[in-house]
């Protein structure tokens, strides 16, 4: 009796599921892969939800690839790059079971990996089908790929390379001389479009000739858009952003542009200051523009009579906001808001899967009860131009003081009215100073060099992208190979989750302050940036693309 | 806004704190012991104005730069003199900091104020208890950016070019600004009451008071 009751424990131990959903309900289930960000958006084909996560990058953790059951949870298998060499964020790609010229090929997924390889995963057992490589020069594949017929056209760092479904052979190679970086490719009915980080579209014919557009000094990181009036690019720079169709600027945007969504005519682009709408039938015309911080994969949601716009939000609030630019945006937010660049994954029976840099999988399996998601605090805020003014305290104070010189104006006192306008003159002061102080403070930076803080014993990876030093009582630790972070706050917050480090965070009148790491305070934390020590909070003080950024006790 | 601790300069152990307030409080203690008449009051009023200060800071903290101390240290000099509104400048900023944070930067902010408060006391910015609010105005303006630039020496430490201190200054200089208007405002709005305030309080000090033995006429 006693082996048999074993026996069965044993077998019970076998039969469980590799991971099961944290929380279930019959609406909701959600689970924390544990695994790095969730950069891009899930994909639910037909009773399972695929998602990919960026990998935490310590010890042997690498990036998977999961799919779970769409209505339990349940993990129904698991693909891990070992050989990935940094943070992958190439769309996922679902083909059908098809047959072309160069064969027949079942239901699968592909995936581009940083390591150059397109990996083609059986989609019931996630078992490979095929793997091809291409080139890497410190990154592989980093964009969307595009189907085109009977191949997959892929986006590769230098170049371009299509891939046969059936059986991975390569049927065309380009070589080109720029660099790409989440340049997805597009393929028109005689070309591929792709950009690169020169801000040039080259086109390649069908049959490999090459020629190309230049849109000037910035960095083309999505899928160029074809439209009827011409290849429209949002094209990525230094001081912010810029919407081109052909060589014709259409508009001046700001910083770390979205990835468009095109709809027919209409496209949708996003900023971290504005979600954007534009028109392009025969001319492009623009629609409308909404504040809102978004930089990551704008989604379309497709329902019966209408179609909705979903757009991550990257800060540290999190969430994600619905709606056309121009009117007023409804927010979706979850319990595990962070930083997020993924789009939502749009079931055909309602379902939504959410993923963002906490690495939580969130699955709705009805929309229409979306607030089985929000944990408590059900929280819809809108957000469009004629809402970003705030009414503060400060305001009442201004107005308070302006009343009370037209009060004394009116009793001809004039010294009360002189001493009350020095007050205003104050209180006005106070609350521009965050504002000119950053300004002023740019302006001053200017004059100086960075001195630098690149380290030697870097990997040749680092080259290039984001890294963060923390000099912590028990030794250094460094994190590299981040991207796409804008300001210090960010890119902390994303190499503390990489190292498991806990970050603690006061608010002072100014902005956020770190006040310890791990728990440890000790006399206070400082950064610098490049070498160089910042005058400005974490917020505000902007990273580039191969920033240094070193935390050290004060 | 520098978001971390520690930017006024080397942190400094013990040892080296106990230097600097022994320091700091001999220094008090020469400017204040001197034969007086009346101690008891004279202690009393510069007391409460001095904890008025140190409170005065503590709860501006919030507002950037905004230092009503500058302006006070001015008046008080000028309407107690060199000695006491130097030891007026240098409690106040100890009691403050005692709050707010106390380190190397205590030394350099004791002494920026005592030098405004010497100032006060040697530019007549106070006959009887009229404020000569122009001159005050002007004073201030200066005496807080100096004060500024003073205290901003508290950074300064060996790797340090001049070059890079003088950045470090000019990223200051909206700080300074609003150090300079909240001065106006501490000039228009608390200078004239301190000013009479204290004539007010100490006026009848400077009257001899009468000592020794004295005859009794009696009827």
């Amino acid at each position: 009796m006693k082996r048999l009751i074993v026996a069965f424990c044993l077998l019970s131990c076998m039969l469980l599921p590799i991971s099961v959903a944290d929380e279930h309900s019959s609406n909701y289930w959600e689970i924390d892969l544990d695994n790095g960000y969730i950069s891009t958006k899930p994909i639910i084909v037909d009773n399972q939800v695929i998602v990919r996560t960026s990998g935490f990058w310590t010890g042997e953790d690498r990036p998977h690839v999961y799919a779970f059951d769409l209505d339990t949870g349940q993990e129904n298998w698991r693909f891990k790059n070992a050989a990935s060499t940094n943070h992958d964020m190439s769309p996922l790609m679902h083909v059908e079971a098809g047959t072309g010229a160069c064969g027949n090929w079942s239901e699968m997924v592909i995936i581009g990996w940083t390591d150059g390889k397109v990996t083609a995963l059986d989609i019931e057992d996630g078992s490979l089908t095929w793997s091809s490589q291409t080139e890497v020069v410190t990154w592989g594949i980093t964009g969307a790929m595009a189907l085109d017929g009977d191949s997959v056209v892929v986006p590769t760092r230098q170049g371009l390379s299509r891939f046969c479904l059936s059986d991975g052979t390569e049927n065309l190679r380009v070589d080109l001389p720029q660099l790409g970086w989440r340049n997805g490719v597009t393929v028109t009915n005689d070309s591929y479009l792709i950009g690169n980080e020169e801000g040039i579209v080259n086109i390649v014919s069908k049959s490999g000739n090459v020629t190309n557009i230049s849109f000037g000094d910035g960095m083309i990181r999505h899928a160029p858009i074809q439209t009827n009036a011409g290849i429209i690019v949002h094209l990525q720079k230094s001081d912010g952003s810029e919407i081109y169709l052909d060589d014709q600027l259409l508009s001046e945007e700001g910083y770390s542009p979205a990835i468009p969504l095109q709809n027919g005519d209409d496209i949708f682009f996003a900023t971290s200051s504005h979600v954007i709408w534009w028109k392009c039938e025969s001319n492009c015309t623009f629609q409308a523009r909404t504040n809102f911080h978004s930089n990551g994969e704008i989604t379309l949601q497709t329902n019966q009579n209408s179609t909705s716009i979903w757009y991550p939000r990257n800060t540290p609030e999190g969430g994600w906001a619905t709606g056309l630019p121009g009117q007023e945006l409804e927010m979706y937010t979850t319990s595990h808001d962070t930083y997020t660049t993924a789009g939502v994954a749009f079931g055909t029976n309602g379902e939504m899967a959410f993923g963002n840099d906490a690495g939580i999988l969130m699955v709705v399996l009805d929309s229409s009860e979306r607030p089985q998601i929000i944990d408590g605090s059900e929280e819809f805020e809108s957000e469009s131009e004629d809402s970003s003014f705030q009414v503060g305290p400060e305001h009442f104070v201004l107005v308070a003081l302006i009343v009370a010189m037209i009060v004394f104006q009116y009793r001809k006192d004039s010294a009360m009215v002189k001493k009350l306008g020095v007050l205003l003159v104050l209180v006005i002061s106070i609350m521009a100073l965050p504002s000119i102080s950053e300004v002023w403070s740019k302006e001053v930076d200017q004059l100086t060099e960075s001195p630098g803080d690149w380290d030697d014993d870097w990997p040749d990876e680092w080259q290039g992208t984001q890294v963060v030093v923390f000099e912590l009582p028990s030794g250094e630790v460094a994190i590299g190979g981040l991207e796409g972070h804008e300001n210090v706050d960010q890119l902390t917050e994303a190499a503390a989750l990489q190292l498991d480090i806990q970050i603690e965070k006061e608010m002072y009148s100014l902005g956020e302050m770190i006040v310890s790491f791990n728990g440890q305070e000790l006399d206070g934390w400082e950064f610098t940036i490049d070498g160089e020590r910042s005058q400005v909070g974490i917020s505000s003080a902007e990273v580039g693309e191969a920033s240094v950024v070193r935390w050290s006790p004060a | 806004m520098v978001m971390t601790d520690g930017v006024h300069g080397p942190v400094l152990g013990p040892v080296e704190m106990l230097v600097i307030n022994v320091v700091l409080i001999t220094f008090c203690f020469f400017l204040l012991c001197r034969p007086t008449h009346s101690a008891k009051r004279e202690i009393l009023v510069l007391t409460s104005i001095t904890a008025v200060a140190a409170a005065s800071r503590i709860l501006l903290e919030p507002f950037p730069n905004v230092q009503p101390l500058t302006v006070m240290c001015l008046v008080m000099g000028a309407s107690l003199g060199a000695r006491r509104g130097m030891a007026f400048a240098v409690i106040a900023t100890m009691l403050s900091n005692a709050v707010l944070s106390h380190g190397w930067w205590t030394l350099f902010q004791a002494t920026g104020w005592a030098a405004v408060a010497f100032a006060g006391s040697r530019l007549n910015l106070v006959s009887q208890n009229e404020v000569a609010m122009k001159r005050l105005i002007i004073t201030a303006i200066f005496a807080s950016v100096l004060f500024d630039w003073w205290v901003s020496l508290s950074i300064y430490t060996a790797g340090m070019t001049i070059g890079e201190f003088g950045i470090y200054l000019l990223n200051g200089l909206p700080f300074d600004a609003l150090h300079a208007i909240a001065s106006i405002a501490s000039a228009v709005w608390i200078a004239p009451w301190l000013a009479n305030l204290l004539h007010e309080e100490t006026a009848d000090l400077s009257e001899p008071i009468a000592s020794g033995e004295s005859d009794v006429i009696t009827a």
